[in-house]
């Protein structure tokens, strides 16, 4: 969830301006400077991506680039890390997709 | 045609950043990179361009006005890419630093490096701890500060050391509800000992008590010598179950509670040096459990066991943030001194001036080391079901049969079960593995060291299939001696 109120250790931010991006075929809400977990967690979507031996849902963890937890589908690329990618106008992002790594 | 540099600071954090300007200022060709877009690191990670900020704090001031500095002298920026490799290049007596990333060279050659990659949270397996919404502190804290979007609405945050409290009193303040913040180590009467060289960290201590009052204005139960002991739910967590530890970190069974309703469990056990590069040129390394592991062997100048490499910062052994910047300062000295850019003499003075400041900031690392070491015991909280290798997805108990069967060192247990083998390239599981040899293992009298640690071979990080055979073609030869 987006975090609008103001406080001492987290003064009010405006965000960038509103970006038209897609979740797995629905539009989802977004803005400039956003990275794709941000956006995806503030629409509650948590499950990022499926393993593949298991079929376990996996979503964010390490937050910075280092676990390749939070891999999902950017255009058709597949494995993009969510957490260090930023949102872009009309991006297609799709989650638990088959990975080919 | 490649360029070549003087210097080559791989990292843009405090450490990389000051190593960069100290060598820059003093005339030496220096180009720094970074895998985020800018400046910064993780410590002092700027809001994203296009978010405005109506008031700033003092760390993103010190944070912007070091890179004010950085910017303002004519250093080579390569942000936004990754180092995948870096090779020995015997005819020139220097290294080659491959690179990816959308505007970066695919080579450039230095003659000296510093390595100043930073940390990242050691990470506790228990069960549930793939689960949606088990998140590190660090990806709290990225989250909220830098993305200002709260993980969840209802959180359990645990592990160890004074990072649950800055995630727990940002949270609070974002209006998250913290259910609880489990700090696994038994503090008292351990931190009483420490009580001089606490007094020289004032400002730190009183940070620590405006996240400690935020915590009080929460009503939020701080308990020491607890973790969480399983986090569950279907599709994401429900619920999380905490328990008493003991001092050694293994769990007091009969102390479970059941938390309802969290959301988000937030993990921050230490943090653990990111030493790939160090590890895949050869660089000597050493255990060091209250520095986080595994650290390359260093001078007092930084350098390592190789002639002209440097390691600075959290990356070489965690200290905290002005000791990163001070290290990155000395080995950015000494990078000018060898290639004869400054005198011993000026070097010495560059010393000289921040040499007390380096030895407190190292007493109060030491300390932070020795209170909030994630214990030994915790592996424990595994069950033989649990994933310990999360790319792979191999549990505990498979890395018990591979020991039993005879596997003693973390590469043995590797070839055996391909753990540490996936895209994070082992960075998660090493110290889990380890640790499950050092348990399986206690007659033996297994160690951390005797685990050993798996060995770093380039890519360093996974790239887009085509990415290396095309760059291999297009590499003139001194790319071919290298990768020998």
């Amino acid at each position: 969830m987006r975090i609008k109120r103001s406080s001492s250790l987290l003064p009010e931010v405006r965000r960038g301006k509103p970006v038209n991006i897609n979740v797995d075929g629905k539009p989802v809400e977004a803005y400039e400077g956003e990275t794709v977990a941000a956006a995806l967690l503030s629409a509650g979507i948590h499950t990022f991506r499926l393993t593949q031996k298991h079929q376990h849902l996996r979503g964010l963890y390490c937050g910075m680039g280092i676990c390749y937890e939070c891999l999902v589908t950017v255009n058709g690329v597949h494995a993009v890390r969510a957490c260090v990618t930023q949102v872009a106008e009309g991006m297609q992002i799709e989650t638990c997709k088959e990975l080919e790594l | 045609m490649s360029e070549f540099y003087d210097l080559v600071v791989i990292g843009a954090g405090p450490a990389g950043m000051e190593a960069a300007i100290t060598a820059a200022e003093n005339g030496v060709k220096t180009a720094i990179i970074d895998s985020n877009p800018g400046a910064g690191g993780q410590y002092y990670k700027p809001l994203p361009g296009a978010f405005q900020v109506s008031k700033k704090g003092q760390t993103e001031r010190n944070g912007e006005f070091l890179t004010r500095i950085l910017e303002g002298l004519p250093v080579t920026r390569i942000y936004d890419t990754l180092t995948w490799g870096i090779f020995k290049e015997e005819d020139r007596d220097g290294w080659l630093v491959t690179l990816y990333g959308p505007a970066a060279p695919k080579q450039i050659h230095a003659r000296t490096l510093v390595l100043a990659n930073g940390a990242y949270d050691s990470p506790v397996a228990f069960p549930g701890w793939t689960l949606p919404g088990v998140i590190t502190c660090g990806a709290s804290l990225i989250l909220v500060k830098n993305q200002r979007t709260a993980p969840g609405k209802r959180v359990l945050i645990t592990g160890t050391g004074p990072l649950l409290l800055s995630a727990a009193a940002h949270l609070i303040d974002a209006g998250v509800e913290v259910a609880a913040v489990c700090e696994a180590s038994h503090l008292f009467p351990r931190a009483l000992r420490y009580g001089f060289t606490m007094l020289g960290h004032l400002p730190r201590l009183f940070e620590g008590a405006g996240y400690t009052r935020a915590l009080l204005r929460g009503r939020t139960p701080y308990k020491t010598g607890w973790s969480i002991v399983e986090a569950r739910g279907k599709e994401q967590v429900e619920s999380a179950v905490i328990g008493k530890v003991d001092k050694d970190g293994y769990p007091v069974p009969g102390t479970e509670q059941v938390l309802e309703n969290i959301d988000t469990v937030i993990c921050g056990y230490g943090l653990t040096p990111n030493t790939g590069l160090a590890r895949m040129i050869g660089c000597k390394m050493e255990y060091r459990q209250e520095k986080g592991g595994w650290v390359p062997v260093r001078d007092q100048t930084m350098q390592t066991s190789l002639q002209g490499v440097y390691a600075a910062g959290d990356g070489a052994g965690i200290a905290g943030a002005e000791n990163a910047r001070l290290e990155g300062r000395v080995a950015g000295a000494a990078a000018a001194l060898q290639l004869d850019y400054i005198t011993e003499k000026r070097a010495g003075e560059i010393y000289g001036q921040i040499k007390r400041e380096l030895m407190n900031q190292r007493r109060f690392g030491e300390l932070l080391g020795d209170l909030f070491t994630a214990k030994p015991g915790l592996i424990s909280l595994a069950k033989d079901d649990t994933i310990i290798c999360r790319c792979e997805e191999i549990t505990l108990g498979e890395i018990k049969t591979a020991i039993a069967e005879g596997a003693r060192t973390i590469g043995e247990v590797k070839m055996v079960t391909r753990v540490g083998m996936g895209n994070c390239q082992g960075r998660i599981c090493e110290r889990l593995v380890a640790g499950a040899i050092v348990q399986a293992l206690a007659q033996e009298k297994a160690t951390f060291e005797s685990a050993g640690a798996y060995s770093i071979r380039p890519p360093l990080h996974p790239l887009p299939v085509g990415f290396l055979a095309e760059a291999g073609e297009e590499q003139s030869d001194d790319y071919a001696k290298g990768v020998e």
